[in-house]
């Protein structure tokens, strides 16, 4: 059982503060969606927890199992257990997916461990099947040349590779057919259980129909304005942010 | 594919009579003057005795002609820069050029003051009635020394100054010769050597802290004597936050032997300045123009030069920004087209000398016939910077068969800190386009035309209105021939 | 003779003097008399000609100061070391070099010897073949700068590796060479030359290596020479001691629908000087010039190319990438030249530097000279760091940022190594590059 917990988090990028404040504890499984207009401050908030230099915290604490781990590079961060899955992974000529999921779970390992490679062969193979990509992938560069649903599944597959304890999903849906959508999130909830935490950002309420959240939040201006189970994402999907907006003035 | 309201917006054909180079009626014969009537004339060849005469008909202090003589001897001590540049240079015979002619006129303000020989020549030269009025607002250059100008009291209010070079070191020295061959030295190369020998006429202007020049400030040089090179001498300072627009167009009759065009001009933005420097090259086809030009952009300044070459026999141009300051941009716009005969050896020289400095530079070069265009380029980040960014993009369009382009750049990058991207492209006109447009009834001239213009569409857009219309036009004359 | 005339003409030939040609000319024994007469007219050419200038364009950017001809020694006595190619690939055959001498050589099979494949050296090809050396032998101009060193290497070549492949033989297995300098000062002069026949196929590897930490000198060529339809692959792995200076010309002849792939690996050497001009001559024909270098502490690495472009139809790609760091210096200056005629061309050159240090220097020059305007070309040169949102990419699954960034060179140099066809070719040319980084 872990928890990761954003206290009253503050983020600027240069001179200007995009997350103001922004509390939340999210526990092993439990899976949280995060909805909000565009420069609401969404991917701010995954991409600075996740450790992105761009980003300044001028505020609040990000913990791991009570643990700060805002003076923790990126990696140390991953391998204490938080996953970004990107909104726009990026493309990495010239390492194959197979490579670059050995280096990152080789890093896992201690000094002098060396990975199983033929363990590491076949479970890399039975996620791929899960996921539905080719195995062929596996010699591919990361990202590179991909459709925007092979982007995503692939994010998907490293998640499953890795396991972290808590993943942050980037708008995991965002240019996805239904049938990608579907793949990913039969992905997703094949992960779901109590050694996950999920945070899922979305714009649409779409997503919220394939991996069901129990907790969703609606995030404006930097901080987290409304919370409420799976009903409020139908009701802000038929009312619109504008209804948020509105009870904010009117609050 | 083109949308048809491109092809609509096709101009009618010229006829050769009406407009056989940009807005001129050469049916009213030949416009060259007759040398007789100058009241200065330096005679042909160069020597001590014509820098010395020169600087005696200015009535310049002791510190210029020592400053010209100084030159005069570097010029004669620097070879040919051969070793990289065209053999044609050495077609050119300095003791056969004009270094100094003069009416000796004294700058006129208004239309009345200026005499009527040289209104005759804007008459001939089949200037527009509209662009005539425009002309009365100008610096117009005759020759070595400017006519007349006008726009100069408006802009005087607000405390700019904007004067020929003659004027500028003798009535404002403690403002121009703080600057004056700092960002060009005399020794740059050989020809920059030659202008600081033997330079007149050209503008000096100021702009004082914060002044934003609401009009653009503009220059026509004319070449009017045969055998009589030009060599102006432009310095403008941008004071800090000023912004400023500059414009050179120059048009030339036609001479049956070379001339030699070389200025120099020297741009300095102080902290926050912008300048912004357009020219349009259209001297005859048997013109040298061998042209320096340099700024230099402090913190947060921009230096954008918008440089625009269709005429002469040989143009070596590379316009540069030293980014000496924080922050500060330069930016080089080239467009080149280079017919028969002709050799447009343009490109653009970006020095990054502080932190965060960015540089872009577009060129873009056509070339027609045995047209040939080069592009040479230097883009320089030298050591312990951060933070520097330059992006450079070079397109050749190749109209015929047998037409030339070169490119020649020159990219050094220090550390890691730094980032440098360099493209270059040649294509030709499409052959499927040209057919689209064709069946929409256009001839194969026009089409090609229309096409030539959409490959530099995006520069041109960047030269004020009439600059943009004039080079259109220009182009649509170019192109008549090219084919067929 | 004066004192300063005196000093003139030592720094025009260094320790390459008219006695020690005179003693290497000895050394020859049983050559031809065409061979030497071309071997003094080559001395004579290098003695003449004057040494580098800073106003020299093909010179531009080099560190010409450092390229002394002085204190340089032609060793004969062989030194009998073996030298595994770092390859371990089947061979087709093989032959090693040590000090321009062979010292090993593996012929190619029966078979293979009874269907005209000749894998021998250069002397014994002067005796045998002299029409084919002849005409393809230092045959073509030197363009590119280095005149007077393509002289001195004709001048001094010793021995050195001749292959011929004939009509339609297709060798499946590369033909490997090692050329090796040992002992203090050792100046050598490696030379391979391919002639692959009409509609043959071949790869050849040279690898070029230190047998110790001496200051060598090392003026190497190669000649490739693609008939009608062939296919030759060649790969140069450079790995002098880091005292070396060196200088290495090649000269590709492509014909008609004739394909040549060729890589070089750039490692070793302080200071590094690589001529290579593809020519490409009748229709159809194809020039993939690919070349990786690691540049570290203080070497230069400076690389010439040109592609000539001399009948329609023909096409050539340049990709070079470079790695700098520390203080190290790269120049690439490459040159496009589509002649008049040929229209229907397509031709390529890209620079890459990447700059892993504050200190690195990387100089580009790409240059295009079109005559024809039918054609397709283009050059683009890019210098930048590792792209930090890769790199952030790479640390958000877990990878410290060092272990990123090497992932990430090695996936910069995996676009030129994954365009050989051959995996045991493009895993070795890696464990080289990777020996490089570990040390």
């Amino acid at each position: 059982m872990s928890q990761l917990e954003i206290k009253n988090l503050r983020i600027a990028i240069g001179e200007k503060e995009i997350v103001k404040g922004f509390s939340l504890t999210i526990r092993s499984g439990e899976v949280h969606a995060i909805m909000g207009p565009n420069g609401t401050g969404k991917s701010t908030l995954a991409k600075a927890v996740a450790g992105h230099p761009d980003y300044t915290i001028t505020g609040g604490d990000v913990l791991v199992d009570g643990v700060s781990i805002l003076a923790q590079e990126a990696d140390e961060r991953a391998r204490a257990g938080i996953f970004l899955a990107f909104q726009y992974p990026s493309e990495i000529p010239g390492v194959s997916i197979a490579n670059f999921l050995r280096a990152a779970l080789q890093a896992r390992l201690a000094e002098g461990e060396e990975l199983d490679a033929t363990a590491y062969y076949k479970r890399l193979y039975s996620k791929m099947d899960l996921l539905k990509i080719d195995r062929k992938f596996t010699s591919r560069s990361v990202n590179d040349g991909f459709s925007g649903g092979e982007k995503k599944r692939c994010e998907i597959l490293q998640m499953a590779m890795l396991e972290p304890k808590f993943a942050l999903m980037d708008e995991t849906d965002l240019g996805l057919d239904i049938d990608a959508l579907r793949i990913v999130a039969d992905g997703v909830n094949t992960m779901r259980g109590p050694n996950l935490g999920v945070l899922m950002i979305t714009h649409y309420q779409r997503l919220l129909d394939y991996i069901v959240p129990d907790y969703v939040h609606v995030m404006w201006d930097g901080r987290i304005v409304k919370s409420g189970d799976k009903s409020l994402a139908l009701e802000l999907e038929a009312k619109g942010y504008d209804w948020v907006k509105k009870e904010l003035v009117t609050a | 594919m083109k949308p048809p309201t491109e092809l609509e917006a096709a101009p009618a054909p010229d006829t050769a009579t009406e407009n056989p180079v940009i807005g001129i009626d050469q049916s009213s014969g030949n416009f060259s003057y007759k040398v007789d009537h100058y009241a200065f004339d330096a005679g042909t060849g160069l020597s001590e005795d014509t820098v010395r005469y020169i600087s005696s008909v200015k009535k310049e202090a002791p510190w210029i002609l020592e400053f010209r003589l100084n030159a005069l001897k570097k010029f004669l001590s620097m070879p040919m820069p051969t070793h990289w540049a065209t053999k044609d240079l050495e077609n050119i015979d300095f003791s056969k050029i004009r270094y100094y002619l003069s009416q000796g006129q004294k700058p006129k303000r208004t239309w009345d003051e200026v005499p009527d020989d040289i209104k005759k020549t804007f008459e001939r030269l089949g200037i527009p009635e509209q662009e005539r009025k425009f002309l009365a607002g100008v610096e117009a250059q005759f020759d070595s020394e400017a006519a007349y100008s006008n726009i100069k009291d408006i802009v005087a209010k607000q405390g700019v100054i904007f004067v020929n070079s003659t004027e500028g070191l003798r009535e404002h020295p403690e403002i121009f010769k703080k600057f004056f061959g700092k960002v060009i030295p005399t020794g740059d190369n050989k020809f920059s050597a030659l202008n600081s020998a033997v330079f007149s006429g050209g503008s000096f202007i100021y702009v004082p802290p914060g002044v934003k020049v609401a009009q653009p400030l503009q220059a026509y040089f004319r070449i009017n004597a045969e055998n009589f090179g030009q060599f102006e001498r432009t310095l403008i300072i941008a004071d800090e936050g000023a912004e400023v627009v500059y414009m050179e167009g120059c048009t030339a009759p036609k001479f049956s032997t070379s001339t030699l065009h070389s200025a120099v001009v020297e741009l300095v933005a102080l902290k926050g300045a912008k300048i912004q420097y357009i020219t349009v090259q259209n001297w005859a086809n048997n013109v040298f123009n061998l042209v320096t030009k340099r700024g230099v952009a402090h913190e947060e300044a921009e230096i954008k030069w918008i440089d625009c070459n269709i005429g002469s026999r040989l143009t070596m141009k590379y316009p540069g920004v030293v980014l000496k300051g924080r922050k500060a941009r330069g930016e080089v716009i080239s467009i080149a087209l280079a017919n028969d005969g002709q050799h447009q050896d343009t490109g653009a020289k970006m020095i990054h000398a502080a932190d965060e400095t960015t540089s872009n530079i577009v060129a873009k070069s056509i070339s027609v016939g045995q047209g040939r265009s080069t592009y040479r380029g230097i883009v320089h980040i030298p050591k312990h910077l951060k933070g520097c960014k330059n992006n450079t993009e070079c397109d050749a369009l190749l109209i015929s068969t047998n037409s030339r382009t070169d490119t020649y750049p020159a990219i050094t990058v220090r550390g890691d800190a730094n980032s440098v991207q360099h493209e270059a492209s040649v294509s030709k006109v499409s052959a499927e386009q040209i057919f689209y447009m064709q069946q929409r009834g256009l001839s194969e001239g026009q089409a090609m035309s229309l096409s030539v213009n959409g490959f530099i569409n995006d520069l041109a857009r960047q030269f004020p209105m009439e600059y943009s219309v004039e080079l259109k036009r220009l182009i649509d004359l170019e192109m008549e021939g090219s084919v067929g | 003779m004066s004192a300063s005339a005196l000093t003139e003409t030592t720094s025009l030939v260094g320790s390459f003097t008219d006695e020690a040609f005179a003693a290497h000319l000895a050394s020859l024994g049983a050559a031809p008399a065409w061979w030497l007469d071309r071997k003094r007219a080559a001395f004579e050419k290098f003695a003449s000609l004057p040494m580098p200038r800073r106003t020299d364009e093909h010179w531009r950017f080099s560190s010409i100061g450092a390229l002394t001809l002085d204190g340089f020694a032609l060793h004969s006595s062989v030194v009998s070391t073996e030298f595994a190619p770092a390859a371990a690939a089947p061979a087709t055959a093989s032959l090693s070099l040590v000090n321009n001498e062979v010292a090993t050589q593996v012929a190619p099979s029966a078979e293979l010897l009874s269907r005209g494949v000749i894998v021998t050296t250069l002397a014994d090809a002067a005796l045998k073949h002299p029409e084919l050396l002849k005409a393809h032998f230092m045959a073509q101009p030197q363009k590119l700068g280095s005149e007077k060193f393509a002289a001195l290497h004709t001048a001094f070549v010793g021995d050195g590796a001749f292959i011929y492949v004939p009509r339609g033989v297709e060798l499946t297995a590369p033909v490997v060479v090692v050329h090796a300098a040992a002992g203090p000062d050792t100046a050598v002069f490696p030379h391979t030359l391919v002639v692959a026949e009409e509609n043959s196929k071949v790869t050849v590897i040279d690898y070029f290596l230190s047998a110790d930490a001496g200051a060598h000198f090392a003026c190497g060529a190669n000649d490739l020479y693609a008939a009608h339809g062939a296919q030759l692959t060649y790969i140069a792995a450079q790995n002098w001691s880091r005292d070396t200076l060196s200088f290495q010309f090649n000269s590709t002849i492509v014909r008609r629908d004739a394909r040549v792939q060729s890589l070089n690996l750039h490692l070793g050497a302080r200071q590094a000087r690589h001529e290579s001009m593809s020519q490409l001559q009748a229709p159809g024909a194809f020039s993939e010039m690919l070349a990786l270098t690691v540049a570290e502490g203080a070497q230069e690495f400076d690389q010439r190319t040109l592609q000539v472009h001399q009948a329609p139809n023909t096409k050539s790609d340049l990709l070079y990438k470079n790695a700098l760091r520390d203080k190290a210096r790269t120049i690439f200056s490459g040159l496009i030249i589509v002649d008049p005629d040929a229209q229907k061309t397509d031709a390529y050159q890209t620079n890459r530097n990447l700059m892993l240090s504050d200190e690195a220097e990387a100089n580009s020059l790409p240059g295009l000279e079109i005559q024809a305007n039918d054609v397709r070309c283009s050059h683009g040169a890019t210098s930048s760091r590792i792209d930090p949102e890769q790199e952030f990419y790479l640390q958000t699954r877990g990878i410290a940022k060092s272990a990123a960034d090497e992932l990430l060179t090695f996936g910069f140099f995996e676009e030129v190594l994954s365009k050989l066809e051959s995996t045991t070719l493009h895993d070795g040319l890696h464990d080289l590059i990777k020996a490089k980084f570990k040390k």
